[in-house]
Order: C-alpha cells, then sequence, then structure tokens
C-alpha cells in the first residue's frame, strides 16, 4: 500500500501541474514550445501576445515549477523548452491518482455496503443496459 | 515500443470473493469495479468508464482476459491505448489486500498527455510520413477501435517491402475524439508535423471538417471506408461503399426474411445517416417498400427508449439503423429489452462486428449487415490478414469490420501508387490511387478514376456476436 506521505507527494505534484495548465496563457505557451525546439524569453514573449513581457516570465515560472518546462541560462538570456519527462510523469501520476481512487470506492463500497451474496456467471444483459 | 506500469493498493475488511464479486456488478463501486459487462467470463467484453475530467469521461474499452474468482482478474483494452489491467485479490488478516497493475505503452500516454493539454512533439521524420486520423475516444471509438492496428499491420507490411522511395514510411495518429471540430485541428496537426496524406477512420461529419479545414494545405485527405460521397476532388479521395448501392443490395432478401415492406428510419443526426435516409427514401420504394417513419438522435445519445416506442407503434418490420459506434449497441440492445426483436429485423450498414460484439448475443438476433467486408469472408487474403492481425496482435483485439479493414487496404493503395508515380506529392499519388485493379483481403476491387469502388457487396445475418450466413449481394448500381 502506498504509504501517506507517498500519495500526499504525488497528489501535490498533479495539483501543480493541473494549476498549470488551467491558465490559457499558459497552455499557449506551451503549444508555442510544443513547435519549436527550444525559444528564448524574448521570443517567447513576442509570440504570446496577450499578456506583456513580465506576465510570460511569471507563467514560465509557474511551468517550471510544475516540471512542464525545462530552462537552460546562457549568459544573460533564458530558453525555454518542453520537458518530455515532465508531462509523462504527470500523466502517469493522474493514472495511478484515478486508479487509487477507484481502489478506493471499491473499498467504501464493500465495507459499508457488502452484496447480499456473490454473483454467478448469469446473464445480466438488461441490467447492464440499464446502466448504460 | 516501451511500456510502462502504474499500480495502486488497497485494503478492504472484507473476504476476496465480496471484493471480487463487485466486479462489474453496478454502479457505486468506483468507475473501474462499475465496468459495464453482460458477463463476468473470459472473453467477455467490458466497458470502463474513466472520469478522466476535462471534456468528460473517457471509455476504455476491452475484454475480460483472464479470471480466477476470487484471486484475479484481467482486462485486456484497446481504447483508447492498447494495455492490460491486472487485479488480483489476496486474503489478509481481517480483510483482501487489493493489488492493481496497469500497463501503458508510449502511444497512449501520448494519447493522454495530449487530452491533457500537455505538449507532445514529434521527433525528426526518418522517411515519408502519412497520418491517421481516428476515434480513440466518444462513441466512435467503438466502431475504430482495429484502425490503429490494421494501420500498423499494414505499415509493417510496407516498410518490409523496402518502404517508398527507399525510405521507411512513419504513421502518426491523430484523435478527432468523435469531434469533428477536434478532428479538424488535429488533422492540421498531422499535416505540420509532415503528413502529406491523412487517412480519416471517423464519422463523415469529421471527415466534411478536416477536408476543409485541409482546404489550402495541399494535402492529401483519404476516407477509405463506407461514406455519403460527395466534395471529391484531386486530393478528396471516397472510398468504400455507398448506402444507395447497399440498400439496393439488402432490400429485397430482408423484405422477405421479415414477411413485411414496412421500413422504419432512425439513425444519428449527422451527415451520413442523412444521407442513407435520403437513400433510402429514393431506393426503397421503386422495390415496394413503405416507409412509415424516421428519427434522429444526436450522437452520443444514451436512452433511446422514446424512439424506440415509435417504432413500435410504426408496425415496423425492418429497421434502417444508420446509429454508429457506442450509439448503435445502446439502441439495438433497447430495441432487444423492449421487445422489439420479435417483430422487426433490423439492417444497419455501419453496424460492424465491434459493435456487434458490444449488442450481445441475446440482442442480436436479427440484426443484418451489407459491407463489402465481414471478418467471416472467405478469401485467402483475409485468411492471412487475419492470421497476421492475431499473431501481431492477439486474440483479444477487436474484431476487423468493412469499416477498418478498409484502412489497411487505402495505406496500401497510397504505397503501391507514390511507388508507381515515384514521389509522395499528394497530387501524383492520388492519381494514381485512382485508378487500378487490387487484389485485397475483400477481393477484388477496382476503380476507374472515379472514387465509386467496384467490389462484391454482401449481405450477413448475425449469428451470436459475430455476422455469419454471407450471402453474395447483387452487384447492379
Amino acid at each position: 500500500m502506498s504509504s501517506d506521505s507517498d500519495t500526499s507527494g504525488r497528489a501535490e505534484r498533479r495539483d501543480l501541474a493541473f494549476d498549470a495548465l488551467a491558465d490559457p496563457v499558459r497552455r499557449e505557451i506551451l503549444a508555442v514550445l510544443a513547435e519549436e525546439d527550444e525559444c528564448s524569453a524574448g521570443a517567447l514573449a513576442e509570440r504570446i501576445t496577450s499578456v506583456g513581457r513580465t506576465a510570460v516570465s511569471t507563467h514560465l515560472r509557474v511551468l517550471r515549477v510544475a516540471g512542464l518546462v525545462t530552462e537552460r541560462r546562457a549568459g544573460r538570456f533564458r530558453y525555454y523548452a518542453v520537458d518530455p519527462t515532465g508531462s509523462a510523469a504527470e500523466v502517469m501520476t493522474l493514472l495511478q491518482g484515478l486508479f487509487q481512487q477507484s481502489l478506493h470506492d471499491v473499498r467504501a463500497t464493500v465495507e459499508n455496503r457488502p452484496p447480499a451474496s456473490g454473483r454467478t456467471d448469469t446473464d445480466r444483459t438488461d441490467g447492464a443496459a440499464e446502466a448504460g | 515500443m516501451g511500456t510502462v506500469a502504474v499500480s495502486a493498493e488497497e485494503f478492504a475488511a472484507v473476504p476476496p470473493e465480496v471484493v471480487f464479486d463487485r466486479f462489474g456488478g453496478g454502479t457505486g463501486a468506483g468507475w473501474l469495479f462499475d465496468a459495464a459487462c453482460d458477463r463476468i467470463a473470459v472473453g467477455a467484453v467490458v466497458t470502463l468508464r474513466v472520469p478522466l475530467g476535462g471534456a468528460g469521461p473517457v471509455d476504455v474499452l476491452g475484454r475480460i482476459s483472464a479470471l480466477r474468482r476470487p484471486t484475479s482478474l484481467t482486462v485486456s483494452h484497446d481504447q483508447p491505448w492498447r494495455g492490460r489491467i491486472r487485479l488480483r485479490f489476496t486474503p489478509a488478516p481481517g480483510g483482501t489486500r487489493i493489488r492493481l497493475h496497469a500497463e501503458i505503452d508510449e502511444r497512449g500516454l501520448e494519447w493522454l498527455m495530449r487530452r491533457q493539454g500537455l505538449p507532445v512533439r514529434p521527433g525528426a521524420a526518418a522517411g515519408p510520413r502519412i497520418g491517421l486520423l481516428t476515434s480513440k475516444s466518444g462513441p466512435g471509438s467503438l466502431f475504430a477501435a482495429a484502425t490503429e492496428n490494421v494501420a500498423t499491420l499494414a505499415l509493417e507490411e510496407i516498410n518490409g517491402d523496402g518502404g517508398v522511395a527507399g525510405r521507411p514510411v512513419e504513421l502518426l495518429v491523430a484523435d478527432d475524439a468523435t469531434d469533428p471540430a477536434t478532428g479538424a485541428v488535429e488533422a492540421l496537426r498531422l499535416v505540420r508535423s509532415g503528413c502529406s496524406t491523412v487517412f480519416t477512420m471517423t464519422t463523415s461529419a469529421t471527415y466534411d471538417a478536416v477536408s476543409a479545414a485541409l482546404g489550402d494545405s495541399g494535402a492529401l485527405v483519404v476516407q477509405s471506408h463506407m461514406n455519403e460521397g460527395g466534395g471529391e476532388s484531386r486530393l478528396r479521395i471516397r472510398l468504400g461503399e455507398r448506402p444507395a448501392r447497399q440498400l439496393a443490395a439488402a432490400a429485397t432478401p430482408l423484405m422477405r426474411a421479415a414477411g413485411g415492406r414496412r421500413w422504419f428510419l432512425a439513425g444519428n443526426d449527422y451527415v451520413w445517416p442523412r444521407e442513407v435516409n435520403a437513400a433510402a427514401r429514393a431506393v426503397l420504394p421503386a422495390v415496394g417498400a413503405e416507409l412509415v417513419g424516421e428519427r434522429y438522435a444526436p450522437l452520443g445519445t444514451e436512452d433511446f427508449a422514446p424512439i424506440v416506442e415509435t417504432i413500435a407503434a410504426s408496425g415496423a418490420d425492418v429497421v434502417l439503423n444508420s446509429f454508429v459506434g457506442a450509439d448503435s449497441a445502446a439502441f439495438e440492445r433497447q430495441c432487444h429489452a423492449m421487445g422489439l426483436r420479435d417483430r422487426a429485423l433490423s439492417l444497419g450498414p455501419a453496424l460492424d462486428e465491434v459493435t456487434l460484439e458490444r449488442v450481445g448475443a441475446p440482442a442480436a438476433t436479427g440484426i443484418h449487415g451489407v459491407s463489402g467486408y465481414f471478418q467471416q469472408l472467405d478469401t485467402e487474403g483475409n485468411g492471412t490478414l487475419l492470421q497476421r492481425y492475431r499473431a501481431t496482435f492477439g486474440p483479444w483485439a477487436p474484431p476487423l469490420s468493412t469499416l477498418t479493414e478498409s484502412v489497411f487496404e487505402a495505406i496500401h493503395m497510397w504505397a503501391a501508387a507514390a511507388r508507381r508515380a515515384r514521389t509522395t506529392d499528394p497530387g501524383p499519388v492520388a492519381d494514381a490511387m485512382r485508378v487500378g485493379r487490387y487484389e485485397f483481403p475483400r477481393g477484388t476491387v477496382t476503380l476507374d478514376g472515379t472514387d465509386l469502388v467496384q467490389q462484391q457487396l454482401y449481405l450477413a445475418e448475425a449469428r451470436g456476436t459475430s455476422f455469419a450466413a454471407l450471402c453474395p449481394a447483387d452487384v447492379a448500381g
């Protein structure tokens, strides 16, 4: 069983990435980065016209903390790129959370309302049709 | 291809039997245990509705591939990605330890990233690229389930045969989520990623949106499977069966089998069902049929009771079902549950083998199909295809159908055309594809420069959850 600290760490990371993706400007930045190998902060700010340079920098920091983009410094320039491992880790965490929640739900169900009897291999066409 | 694993674990204070028997047992036990399935048995089809958030839940389509009550249960699934979910139940002090182990491959990870709005970049191209736009989510993910598999097989054969222009052809896959607007955006992405040809195995509604969105892109768009036709041009190829011919071939034998001439037309509310029914109004009265009603429901409908009641009241002998995917399966199940089966036969031009499995054996009786391919078709080419398909994707992969098998053929046609034209430029490739005689798993397919494919059609009847009793239907028209 996952330890509590493990679970909360994952949940925290997931929340960070969810927050990072919730903003349309940050999604736009990611879309631009997805098409380029690497992009300087200045070039990015030119492509993102909906907000100013300072706001773009702030959004980039959020994306970096959430593990979705990487930052490279060369002299006084900063270059950004998509962090593919960050994205992969993000969806793995999402999946793990979904599976864990489902097992948690089955536990809650069986412990509170155990079914009257074990079901056998009978046909349940009509019941499944109702369930859609 | 690399596969990664996800694990989860839980304890429940009841014996393993109690936990095990919750699987597929109804609502309230979490999305995984709320699985929709008719039977808990190896081979039984299963739908898991995952609460992925964002654009709504996503159906994981698969089947039970291993089972040992009360110790273990495995679901092998094909949509939205290929993978396995293994559940193990072991006795522990005071209850049961539940352990889950799930696999996801690179394509699955990529699909999930895109759906979550995370950026995914295609790698550098090593050779010509072709795009496949298909439905991996939404109601269309049912009929499209085998698409990526057969496209992958076609690519393996083409590349095993030296590729095109001496280089391996690469397949990029995108999901339209059974939504035309999403399909248009994803098709543009495929073209921007270097695909000069895009194959669509989606609804015609998505095809139309893609055709318009790629208007000045210079890309070739090929719809390989059955469709209503229209809008063909040099760079827009629409192959596959057309409704008028399917109906002309099926109408008389269906009325003979039904012992009546009254038809009810029912389908999803978009271009293909509308055109199927327009063809029905043109074709059926000429062979003595009487049309007694026509109804539509939007894609994604789950409750068909009002339509089924209207059909029952109409006294129809034959229902022309032009619902698609999950909608079609739900419609047929509800027809059966409401007693319509005893009174009317069903003809589903696009009700394919995958959909039939979800209709289930009890509700499948009386369902007929008419198309140029059925998985049961006894040709040498089909025998070879099925053997390779099962060897590559295993016994639990979804059955092939005229919809998905057409993708296999179209990609082979594209490669043959590119080799003949000595280029992958869309124009010359399209010209070369349009003329030819091909020996395919469905038999001889002839193109004469128009988009009207000459092929043998078959009328088939459901036996259990597969189509049998294939009968060559009239080729005229």
